[in-house]
Parts: C-alpha cells; structure tokens; sequence
C-alpha cells in the first residue's frame, strides 16, 4: 500500500529513468550512425554534416507540429468551443479543477461524437487545450468526470506535450539518420573507399566492422527508439492517473470513468493513429489477450486498462 | 584542466543550485499567499451567489420551509465571514428529495440548477483549500528534506501553517457512519 506521494515520487523516478534511457540511447545511436555514415560518405564526422541535416527536418517538423499542436489536433477532430450554457458541467468541473491544480483555466473543447473520451493538448499551460467528447459528458456523472478532467489537466501541468514532442524529435531524426543510410549505398560511396582501399588493412577491417554496427543500428534503433517512446507515454499516464487523484483525491471516480469508458465499444470517429495517443484511453479499443497481447502492448501508446484500474485502486 | 577550474565550476554550480533553491521557497511562500486570497475570493463568490439563489427559488420551495430556512442558515454564515460549505452539503441530498417527488420541479429545472451552483460554489472553495494545502506541503516537505533544508536553515525560512484547523473537536474523530463512502446522486 503506498500512499499518493510515493506513487507520485515512485513514477517521476521511473520517468525520469526511462527519459534518460531514451536520451542515452539516442545519443549513442546517432553518434554510431554518423561515424558509420563518416566512413561511407567520407564526410569529417563532427561537422555539420548529415546529422545537422537530419536534425533539422526532424525539428522543424516536430516544432511545427508541437507549436501549432492545439490548432492541428482540433481541426482533425473537427472540435467546437465549449460554452458555459450548453456545457455547464464540463466548464464548470473544468474551472473548479484548475482552482484546484493552480493552472490557469485552459481552452475547452467539444467533440461531437457517441464515443466517450478525452484528450489535452497544447505546449505549456498557457496554451493548454482540453477537449472531451459529448459522449464522455452524457455518460459520466460528476464526480467521473472530475476524475477524467483532473487526469488531462496533469498532462498539461507535467508538460507532458513537450516531452513527448522532444521525444519525437529524437525518434524522427533515428529514423531519418537510418532511412539515409541505406539510402547512402546509392550515391557512390563505395567507389570512394575502393579508392582508398589500399591506404591500409586496419583502416579496411575497422571499416568493415563499424559498417557492419552501423547497418545493424540502422536497422535497430528506429524500432528500439519508437518501443522506448511508446514506454515513455505509457509511464506519463500512470503519472496523469496519479496526479488526478491528487487534484480529486477521490480514486473511485476516475476507476469508475476508465471502466465505463473501457465498456463502451464504439470507436471513436475522431481520433486516427497521429492523435491516438493523446486520448485518456487508447480510441481503438484493442483486446488481444495473452501472450500475443503482451508483446501487442509493447507498441501501445496507453498501459492496459485493467493495470491502470488496480494502480488506482491501491490508491484508495 | 587543472584543480583551480573544477573547483571553480563546482562553486558556480553550487551558487546556482542555492539561488534556485531560495527561489523555489520565496515564490512558494508568494503563492501560498496569492492560494489564500483566492480561498477569500471564493468565499466572497458564495456570500453573492447565496442571496441571489434563495431569492429565485423561493417561489418554487414556498411548501419547502425547512429547505429555504437552511438556505437562509448559509446565507447568514456566509454574511459572518464563515465558510458554508458544509451546511450546503446538507442542503442538497434534501433538495434532492423534493425534486425526484416533484415532477413538475424536475421538469422545470430551475431547482436543479440552484444544486448544481450549490455544488459547484461548495467545491470552488474546497479546491481553493486544496491548493493551499498542497502549496503548503510542498514548501514544507522541502524546508526540511535534506538538501534543501540546508538552504531552508541559511535564510531562516520557518514553516508555514497550512489552512488552520482546531487542535480538538469533532473533526479529528470518525464515527462509523462516517467511514462509509458516501453515495450521493445528483
């Protein structure tokens, strides 16, 4: 039985491990890529060369993505401004919690869809956005959706937008790195090292061997970078479903929203695979079971259900 | 890179780590103040809404005596400078009642409206408490939790009291009825 502090210390450290990982991983990933990359392109390593280029893509694209996020998203999903007269509960739980997290009051949404759920959005609480589906607000009682809302507002108090977005930089740029690779094969690197083929045996095997690290990491890292992103999501909702029991203190109303949002089966019309994981519960509902399902779950952007639902209730 | 340098980043990155240290508890102190005024904020939300409320329904609960006599309890509570979320609380499984037997005041809304502002009111003051607290909490874990406390120590930070209860009385013992989950349908 561990109070909510210590389920609260417990997952920063865990986030915080699995962040480092993540940056460590990429680091090495990137630094191995260049050099094997060095070495077939004959370009000098350290420069400003194909990893400054890659960066760049992946930055910009992510940044874009990431500062435009709210604007994006609710064009996707085709959201309305929500208004205190058709959604009196929605603002008025929306406004009580924020009183309660000590964030300023974040632009609120709606999704005209039967499905229940929620998602936040935004770069910084300042430019936080939460969006339900009226699904979620006909469904759910009060107390439910307090649960559900407190959940989103810790995503936007924990900066959770900007950690993800930083980490899809980095996945970006493995993948670009890697795709460019082998890319690299095409553009005559080899002749250049037949040229200087005779400077050297040693020179030759290390080059032989870093080649042969470089094509294994080109193949690896985008799978291994995208498990650990997938990692990272997951341990951030565990933070959200702590943080909001720490907004409510009322555990119950959140197990109860994430059951009946888990009963519900339809799937949500909104959301596609780029917005799916930044919904309260993954929108397209899979349930494969056992071992298939385990390893199924490692390329999930939400931990099971059922986890979830017994973390909280040690909570209570 | 000799011994003088890495001494010398060492202080700086010491130096950095007291200052933001040191800021950490003047702003929360900053914040805890700012967190108590909107406790007062909100109570001063409830001390307008209350009259205004008692005022719209009381065409619809003149059989209701009992119920307006509670309303007019909180309004006078909150008139006195006193939180009355607690009496708004009783209130509302009451009213609750004269609505499901009621049909024409179901239908109406009106009533269901003055216990939603009643709970919404009663829950902007207890989040306003929340934050306070937790504000609280968190400058006190870190005023004595080691390292921290080392700067707590150096600028005499002293600990802050949190929202002020009595030492004794009824709220520091549960009865039975009370360990229940409470189950309330609105």
């Amino acid at each position: 039985m561990q109070n909510i502090y210590e389920v609260q210390q417990s997952n920063k450290i865990k986030s915080g491990v699995i962040t480092a990982l993540f940056f460590v991983f990429s680091v090495l990933t990137i630094y191995v890529l260049a050099n094997a990359f060095g070495y077939y392109a004959d370009y000098p390593v350290g420069g400003f060369g194909y990893v400054g280029i890659a960066l760049i893509v992946s930055g910009v694209s992510t940044f874009v993505s990431y500062y435009y996020s709210d604007k994006i998203v609710l064009g996707i999903s085709g959201a309305r401004v929500a208004n205190s007269k058709e959604d009196r509960l929605f603002t008025s739980v929306a406004e009580n919690l924020c009183i309660g997290a000590g964030i300023p009051k974040p632009k609120l949404y709606v999704i005209e869809d039967s499905a229940p759920n929620a998602f936040a959005t935004g770069r910084d609480p300042e430019h936080a956005v939460v969006c339900v589906t009226t699904g979620l607000l006909e469904k759910l009682n009060r107390t439910e959706l307090e649960g559900v809302i407190a959940h989103e507002l810790t995503h936007v108090k924990n900066y959770d937008i900007r950690l993800m977005s930083i980490v899809s930089v980095m996945v970006g740029l493995i993948a670009l790195l890697g795709d460019w690779f082998f890319r690299a094969r095409f553009f005559g690197g080899r002749d250049k090292h037949s040229l200087a083929g005779n400077a050297g045996r040693d020179d030759n095997q290390l080059g032989a061997i870093i080649m042969v690290v470089g094509i294994i990491f080109a193949i690896l890292s985008p799978i291994i970078a995208t498990l650990i992103q997938l990692a990272i999501s997951r341990r951030r909702e565990f933070m959200a479903d702590a943080g909001s029991v720490t907004i409510t203190r009322q555990p119950q109303g959140l197990i109860m929203a994430l059951q009946k949002i888990s009963a519900d089966n339809e799937p949500l019309e909104a959301a596609n695979k780029a917005t799916a994981h930044l919904y309260i519960v993954n929108p397209f509902k899979t349930g494969i079971k056992g071992a298939v399902g385990t390893f199924a779950g490692l390329f999930n952007t939400h931990p099971p259900l059922s986890e979830r639902i017994s973390v909280l209730q040690k909570m209570s | 890179m000799n011994i003088t340098t890495i001494l010398l980043i060492a202080l700086v990155l010491v130096v950095l780590w007291v200052i933001s240290t040191y800021n950490f508890f003047v702003s929360s102190k900053a914040r805890v103040k700012a967190s108590i005024q909107e406790i007062g904020n909100q109570l001063k939300r409830q001390f307008d809404l209350i009259p205004n409320l008692e005022n719209s329904v009381k065409g619809y609960l003149t059989h209701e005596k009992g119920i307006l006599q509670m309303l007019s309890d909180a309004r006078k509570l909150v008139a006195a400078g006193k939180d009355a979320s607690k009496e708004i609380l009783e209130v509302l499984p009451k009213l609750q009642i004269v609505v499901e037997s009621n049909p024409q005041l179901k239908a109406d809304g009106v009533v269901t409206r003055l216990m939603d502002e009643l709970r919404d009111t009663s829950d902007k003051v207890m989040y306003a408490r929340r934050l306070m607290i937790d504000l609280t909490a968190d400058y006190n874990v870190k005023r004595v939790s080691v390292p921290s406390n080392i700067v707590a120590n150096m600028f005499s930070f002293t600990e802050l009291k949190g929202l002020e209860t009595a030492e004794t009385g009824e709220h520091l013992t549960v009865s039975e009825s009370e360990m229940k989950s409470p189950k309330v349908n609105l």
